[in-house]
């Protein structure tokens, strides 16, 4: 039987292992700092009530996205709120950017808040979360080639932003 | 089969950490694969440092508040509601914007009120924290004196023409009032602006302004006079 210890052991070790992931995803897909802390907490609150249904621990990071995309489903009805606080968000490692460089991570970003959800959701689990094709698939409920798709196209549609925008190289040319 | 280039960088643009036997074959196969695979990575830290953005600091610690509380009752779970709520309204209220554009403040007054001022009204009457006050208060560089944080019944975020600003309810000796703090907008200080059956007088604070909107039979020229004095504003330029 678990005890209460063990069972906050295993929470906190849940939120130490996937908070910032958590918050990056919600950041990105809702587009605003303080509502994507009130996302996170709310589905720690809820995996914490739920915490016994956790019988797998390596499903762990799904359980939680899983939880975090249904508050976010159920608060906003799938629309997207206007990103205001893009400018206050702390980036890690920008300190040795070139201003070239940072130009292209500003514009990248614009162009990730730009894409559609079913390019951009995707991309995020892949890219935030590490998750593979059949993971998004399994996660997002659609097929693995529908999942392959849509991640090239978003990839597409962030090279040709940038190279729209003026910020271009080999690596774009190749697409 | 093997893959051709085509094929090739249709799966490396998806997945281009992809190891996959099949793919690293591939990979080897010719110059132009390789170069296009350590392009497509190359692009992929790109994309993965735009992506990396760092939680408030605070959030593990209050994650982690939730199971130290032992009776389960956490402090901060009626926070959590009023934040559920605060998304709910405020992402609405961000749709809603996002839907509006209003050519002037005294549009914007009156069409906010209208969205959402009297449901706010009834909500004020589940109370709101200090703390909450405080903490909303603070990310719009803004504090309130007693004379005025001492009659907040409820504040949430909302849109306003310049960003992000405070709607608020105040309980007033005329019944709740409302107040938009709006910290980006400059208004015709002392404008009266009238719309159904509502009036709300625009003031100038230090930084930014407020509209404070009662029925017209509320004075709201009283609650300004305590808006101006006690609603501390621009602290972070101060």
């Amino acid at each position: 039987m678990t005890t209460d210890t063990e069972r906050t052991h295993r929470f906190n070790e849940l939120a130490s292992a996937y908070s910032t992931d958590l918050y990056r995803y919600a950041m990105w897909i809702c587009g605003n700092d303080a509502l994507a802390k009130d996302l996170v907490q709310e589905t720690f609150l809820r995996a914490w009530r739920a915490l016994d249904n956790l019988k797998d621990v390596a499903a762990a990071k799904s359980w939680l996205i899983t939880i975090l995309r249904r508050e976010y489903a159920r608060t906003f009805e799938r629309k997207v709120p206007k990103f205001t606080d893009l400018e206050k968000v702390v980036i890690v490692d920008n300190d040795e950017l070139e201003p070239d460089e940072l130009t292209e991570r500003d514009l990248l970003r614009e162009g990730i808040l730009k894409l559609e959800p079913k390019y951009r959701e995707p991309l995020l689990l892949q890219v935030v979360f590490g998750h593979s094709c059949s993971e998004i698939s399994e996660q997002l409920g659609i097929t693995k080639s529908a999942v392959m798709t849509q991640l090239f196209r978003a990839r597409e549609k962030l090279r040709a932003q940038l190279q729209r925008d003026g910020v271009t190289g080999n690596v774009h040319e190749l697409f | 089969m093997s893959m051709n280039f085509s094929e090739f960088k249709k799966l490396i643009g998806a997945d281009p950490r992809n190891k996959d036997p099949e793919t690293l074959r591939a990979r080897h196969s010719a110059p132009e694969f390789e170069a296009a695979a350590a392009e497509a990575e190359a692009f992929e830290d790109k994309l993965q440092a735009a992506l990396r953005i760092q939680p408030p600091p605070d959030l593990l610690s209050q994650i982690k508040d939730i199971s130290r509380q032992p009776d389960r009752q956490r402090s901060w779970i009626p926070l959590a509601m009023a934040a559920s709520f605060l998304i709910l309204v405020g992402a609405a209220g961000l749709a809603w914007k996002q839907s509006h554009q209003w050519d002037s403040v005294e549009s914007y007054v009156a069409d906010h009120y209208s969205h959402d001022g009297t449901a706010v009204i009834e909500r004020a009457k589940d109370g709101i924290s200090d703390q909450d006050i405080s903490k909303i208060l603070a990310r719009l560089d803004a504090t309130a004196d007693k004379a005025l944080s001492g009659t907040i019944m409820f504040i949430k975020f909302c849109p306003t023409p310049d960003g992000r600003g405070a709607h608020m309810v105040v309980s007033t000796d005329q019944g709740p009032m409302t107040i938009i703090y709006m910290p980006n907008t400059q208004v015709n200080d002392g404008e009266m602006v009238k719309f159904d059956q509502m009036h709300a007088l625009l003031v100038n604070l230090e930084h930014g302004s407020a509209a404070i909107i009662g029925n017209q039979s509320q004075n709201v020229e009283s609650l300004a006079f305590v808006v101006k004095d006690s609603l501390k504003t621009g602290l972070v330029g101060a």
